[in-house]
């Protein structure tokens, strides 16, 4: 897992999200939504979550993926998926 | 603009001519979806839908024809991204509106195409300038 | 040869001039494929070209790039599932592309290669990635694109991303 990111620094997270859907890094706070905030379609947000998965090198259920709507969320996740490396 | 082979046959209007706009140029241009696309035939016999790429394609003629004056001849290099949001069909006019900045090596354009009933894609495409 | 271009024909609801796959030559279903389109001078687009052209301009429009590798995608995604009859029940919609970079025009005469790998399947939708080459060269490439199963009905009534 060498080139995975290992700690998850919320920054590039934001970074990431951002650059995704298309939007400026300001407009994603933490607990922007996504889908009400941003008017993100659920195709989109899938892909936001796709790309986190292949970027820190984990995989969630798509119950995990559904869930995540904000920077919070996904990291949260990602800190606990990450966590067991 | 040398002959552009694209599968769109209407040519894009200028409705805006680029204008200068704090650090970008701005400017609008639009395609009138006609029944006669040839695309329609093969996209779907019988279900006449406009192909979303082919909405990217009036992004793409519409940036070229409306670039930003003092860019070098253009070439299309990349689409960054293309979200698409709202079906096209033939009787549509497509309202597309142009963002261009420029980043060291290349001219970015951010497209908004949109129907009467709404937006339809949202764009940004990448093009390389001629070294002349 | 894997899929003939018969079973091309019959597994993608695209007919003259947007059937842009010939005929795919490896499947690994669920995982990736590739598949091939002959590029000619007797393209449709090129037919209303000016009495003089220089190669510049038969240069095959780089949207048809990206939408004969999305139907190659397309063929991965229903593989596991046909529908024959496609646009009876639910069509794939291209929801987003992103990272689509073209590397150099393709004129006629190439033969295109395209790649195409699943980087996720959910329920309804599904997430590709992959490039084209001619000649053993990458001429296209794309970082994503995201298409989903939607009911066809949906696209008649009211838009919906296509």
């Amino acid at each position: 897992m060498s080139n995975a990111v290992q700690t998850v620094d919320r920054e590039q997270l934001r970074d990431t999200i951002a650059e995704v859907v298309d939007v400026d890094r300001a407009a994603v706070a933490d607990h922007t939504d996504l889908v009400t905030d941003l008017g993100v379609d659920s195709l989109m947000a899938l892909e936001v979550v796709v790309v986190l998965e292949k970027k820190y090198q984990v995989k969630f259920t798509e119950d995990e993926m559904r869930a995540v709507t904000t920077l919070h969320g996904a990291h949260e996740l990602l800190v606990a998926k990450t966590a067991g490396r | 603009m040398i002959g552009r082979t694209t599968p769109v046959l209407e040519p894009p209007v200028v409705d805006r001519a680029p204008e200068a706009l704090a650090d970008r140029w701005v400017a609008a241009t639009s395609t009138r979806i006609t029944g006669e696309e040839i695309v329609f035939a093969g996209h779907y016999p019988d279900f006449p839908i406009f192909p979303g790429v082919c909405v990217v394609d009036c992004a793409i003629g519409g940036a070229l024809a409306a670039p930003p004056p003092d860019a070098a001849p253009l070439t299309l290099a990349a689409v960054d991204s293309a979200r698409f949001v709202g079906a096209v069909y033939p009787g549509d006019t497509l309202d597309v509106t142009l963002e261009w900045r420029r980043r060291e090596d290349s001219w970015r354009c951010q497209a908004v195409a949109s129907t009467e009933r709404g937006k339809a894609a949202s764009v940004r495409l990448r093009f390389r300038e001629a070294s002349c | 040869m894997l899929i003939s271009p018969a079973g091309v024909r019959a597994a993608l609801p695209h007919r003259y001039p947007m059937l842009l796959v010939d005929r795919v030559t490896e499947i690994v279903p669920g995982e990736r494929l590739t598949a091939y389109k002959a590029v000619t001078l007797n393209e449709p687009w090129y037919q209303r070209l000016g009495p003089v052209v220089d190669d510049a301009e038969l240069a095959y429009p780089p949207v048809l790039l990206i939408e004969s590798w999305g139907q190659a995608a397309g063929l991965l995604a229903q593989y596991d599932h046909p529908e024959p009859e496609a646009l009876r029940t639910n069509v794939m919609v291209v929801g987003g592309i992103s990272g689509a970079v073209f590397h150099r025009p393709v004129l006629p005469g190439e033969l295109l290669e395209h790649d195409v790998r699943l980087v996720r399947a959910l329920t309804d939708t599904m997430i590709f990635e992959g490039e084209c080459r001619s000649g053993g060269e990458v001429v296209f490439e794309v970082e994503r694109v995201t298409m989903a199963y939607r009911p066809a009905g949906m696209l008649r009534e009211q838009p919906v991303a296509h």
